[in-house]
């Protein structure tokens, strides 16, 4: 098996499976447009962070019970929205809605005192909403160029209705992804939306190689059109190249997630690999499992 | 001979580089959230001109340079209303911001009357209680604290009355409106030409009328009333007097002033004064939309963190190659080794000429770079294989595998380079870092893909015709096909 699927050999029929996938990619774009609209309506809470609402934060590293965390929730100084702890270290972040200065010194000398660390070893950080909100907008102004050139580039390099499969495949990287977090209930920082600009670029690249490799299949074959046999010859072919490169780009975002978990190290080293990690992986399946069907759909017309 | 320096070509320049910047011991110049300091985003009003941003930015810049303790502070104008200030090495949060966010409106006022004669603030009128014959009745006009006597809030186009420190004692001055603020002023230096400090102020052309008017009047009073205030944010910085020599007809002239102050601390105050006459006002006032505090601790664990990743990462990656394409994992792994070092120096150099810094969103971008360089080598070899399935030479098949390649390699790198490039002329702050390692990367690696990895295949086809020594395949498997 393995040396069949390393020599390009295995007799998968791609055809078929096409509306096999297609029938999985109905199910999933329901339940990412239901994932997106009960957030949007604020059914399911979005997890967002301090940037995109405002307020601040306090990171303090001490050795705390259970008991202290519940204190510190009930506080009467300032309203605390959320907290978080990690394994394998003793670092604790409070996060806390916007307030005056007054109470943001007051709460900051109370959790000095309470975990019995000095005032300027707390990591202080006060955000107001319009940083997340700017990298927000400039993050969608960004995509909108850049998918339109893309969308250029693969309808001049290969066919226009290719560059619709990849804008497709890349929406369901970033609605996959996104859907995760909401799921999850991980926190969506200024990083995840750089991190969800990278998968578009991860994704297409992944796809323009699928498509570079199906071109190249219909030239040996001599045809200028797609059919059957192309289609499920490149597949074949590229299912182990596919592999190959999602693993090592895999490994060192792993090994961030890893290595940083191991050191009790949040930040936005780790709030950028999760959603990485989950972009290849989707990068991966959408390159193959999304544009399969859709590409049997041309092959039919 | 040709193909060997090709191939030799980018392993020396970077082993060159690299030695370079180790010998001269060039470092990568560390971003802020890598060495720990403060970072400050200040937003201005929307309709704020871009012309007094950048003028609040240069006054910043002058203000953190007179601190002297702060290492390599990056002030930018990010956005269109937005200054971005990274402090790094600074860890007095409080003096930072004093730096950089007060707005310090500075105005000069004509002073009415002091406490320095009166005793108690000017503002407060005693009237006898009848109840109490001890503890008089105070009376304080709207606006100002009774207990204190100073203005709660200064509005510089009334009367207002304010508190000063600086000699030594407080002052409660009652001060007229501003006659001229900080943007009247051109320069202010603190000279020494008679054996006695004074600090030279020069108005700009258009407000020299207005200073000579307000001298004008000054000058025909006598006492506190000759006195004309220096304000900055609701404190009275310096009171000096008109001297008794300047006609009450002409005031002062030609729009410029000097300050006596004396000779009692050798001229620190007179240099203080001077730069806050100089530098006192921001000419716009910022809102502090963020404040990052980020301890050295904290960045040097995320330092060695992406440090820890990307050598594991290339570890592995490199593990996993060698395993799965042999001889050609052994190009791949000596490849992205040069590669590495090239790309450090790079950063190093760029840090060091250019003073780009290293961000953590930097060495995301370089750690995603390494799948993408390594996905190069993995396609090539691929093409390899398919060659070799339908039956052709080792040397034709290496040959005819990097051409094909290449056109793969270039597209998919094309939108990798357009990704970097919108990324980093549309973002902001970290996500410009990150666009830029990234960008760089994948220019690098088109370089490796035509330069090394086309000359390198060819070149280890020539050692051995066995597959075996290519791929875990045999070359019964290959011919099966």
């Amino acid at each position: 098996m393995f040396k069949k699927l390393f020599l390009g050999t295995t007799e998968i029929n791609f055809k078929m499976l096409g509306t096999t996938f297609y029938k999985i990619f109905i199910v999933e774009t329901i339940i990412f447009i239901a994932i997106l609209v009960a957030s949007l309506t604020g059914i399911l809470n979005m997890n967002l962070s301090v940037d995109f609402t405002g307020g601040t934060t306090y990171q303090l590293d001490t050795i705390y019970t259970d008991d202290d965390i519940s204190d510190v929730l009930t506080n009467t100084i300032l309203e605390v929205s959320r907290y978080q702890t990690f394994e394998n270290s003793n670092t604790i972040i409070f996060r806390a809605v916007e307030s005056t200065q007054e109470n943001e010194t007051q709460f900051l000398n109370y959790l000095a005192n309470k975990f019995e660390v000095l005032p300027n070893e707390i990591e202080f950080q006060r955000v107001g909403p319009t940083f997340g909100q700017d990298i927000t907008e400039k993050g969608i102004r960004a995509l909108v160029i850049f998918l339109s050139l893309i969308a250029l580039l693969i309808s001049f390099r290969y066919e226009y209705r290719y560059s619709l499969i990849a804008l497709v495949a890349l929406l369901h990287d970033l609605l996959l992804t996104f859907s995760i977090y909401v799921l999850i209930g991980l926190e969506i920082t200024p990083s995840t939306v750089i991190a969800l600009l990278t998968i578009l670029g991860y994704s297409l690249y992944d796809t323009v190689i699928l498509f570079d490799k199906l071109k190249d299949t219909q030239k040996s074959f001599k045809i200028s059109n797609l059919n059957k046999d192309v289609l499920n010859k490149t597949f074949n072919e590229v299912l182990m190249r596919s592999i190959n490169t999602s693993l090592t780009s895999a490994i060192p975002i792993i090994s961030i997630i890893v290595i940083g978990n191991y050191l009790g190290i949040e930040g936005n080293l780790a709030d950028f690999a999760i959603p990485l990690l989950i972009g290849i992986v989707s990068g991966t399946y959408s390159s193959i499992f999304v544009t399969v069907p859709f590409l049997s759909k041309i092959i039919k017309t | 001979m040709k193909n060997l320096i090709k191939l030799m070509f980018l392993p020396i320049l970077s082993i060159a580089l690299f030695s370079y910047v180790y010998v001269n011991s060039i470092q990568p110049k560390l971003g802020l959230d890598l060495q720990g300091g403060i970072s400050v985003i200040l937003t201005a009003d929307e309709e704020t001109e871009p012309e007094l941003i950048e003028q609040a930015v240069e006054i910043m810049r002058t203000r953190i340079a007179a601190f002297g303790e702060v290492q390599e502070p990056e002030i930018s104008i990010s956005g269109e209303n937005s200054v971005l200030v990274q402090l790094p090495g600074l860890t007095d949060q409080e003096k930072a911001l004093e730096a950089v966010g007060t707005t310090g409106l500075l105005t000069f006022r004509p002073v009415i009357n002091s406490s320095l004669q009166l005793g108690y603030s000017p503002a407060l009128t005693y009237s006898e209680n009848p109840d109490d014959p001890d503890k008089p009745l105070v009376s304080a006009p709207s606006g100002v604290d009774e207990l204190t006597g100073l203005s709660i809030n200064d509005d510089p186009s009334t009367t207002s009355y304010l508190l000063s420190l600086s000699d030594g004692f407080p002052i409660i001055y009652e001060l007229g409106p501003a006659g001229l603020t900080g943007n009247d002023i051109d320069d202010a230096l603190a000279v020494f030409p008679n054996n006695e400090w004074i600090v030279q102020l020069n108005f700009k052309d258009e407000s020299a009328d207005k200073f000579t008017n307000l001298t004008k009047e000054l000058a025909s009073k006598t006492g506190d009333q000759r006195k004309l205030a220096i304000v900055l944010d609701e404190q009275v910085i310096s009171a000096p007097s008109i001297a008794f020599d300047v006609n009450p007809e002409i005031g002062i002239t030609g729009g410029t002033a000097s300050i006596t102050v004396g000779n009692s601390d050798q001229g620190e105050s007179a240099n203080n004064l001077a730069v806050i006459l100089r530098y006192g006002a921001l000419p716009v006032s910022f809102e502090r939309s963020s404040i990052q505090k980020v301890s050295a601790t904290l960045g040097e664990n995320t330092l060695n963190l992406g440090l820890q990743a990307g050598l594991i990462g290339l570890i592995i990656v490199s593990i996993f190659l060698f395993f799965y394409y042999r001889l050609s994992g052994l190009i791949a792994i000596l490849g992205l080794a040069s590669f590495g070092a090239l790309f450090y120096s790079v950063i190093a150099l760029l840090g060091e000429w250019q003073g780009y810094t290293l961000t953590l969103a930097g060495i995301a971008g370089v750690i995603v770079s390494i799948g993408l360089t390594a996905d190069s080598y993995i396609v090539i070899f691929e093409k390899l294989k398919d060659e070799l399935k339908i039956g052709r030479s080792f040397s034709f098949a290496t040959e005819k595998a990097v051409k094909d390649a290449w056109n793969t390699i270039l597209v998919a790198d094309f939108v990798s380079i357009i990704a970097s490039v919108i990324l980093y002329l549309l973002a902001v702050g970290p996500i410009r870092g990150f666009a830029l390692t990234l960008g760089l990367a994948t220019v690098f690696d088109l370089f490796y893909t035509r330069i090394f990895i086309s000359t390198a295949v060819p070149f280890a086809g020539r050692i051995n015709d066995n597959p075996r020594f290519y791929f875990p395949l045999t070359r019964k498997d290959i011919e099966s096909v």
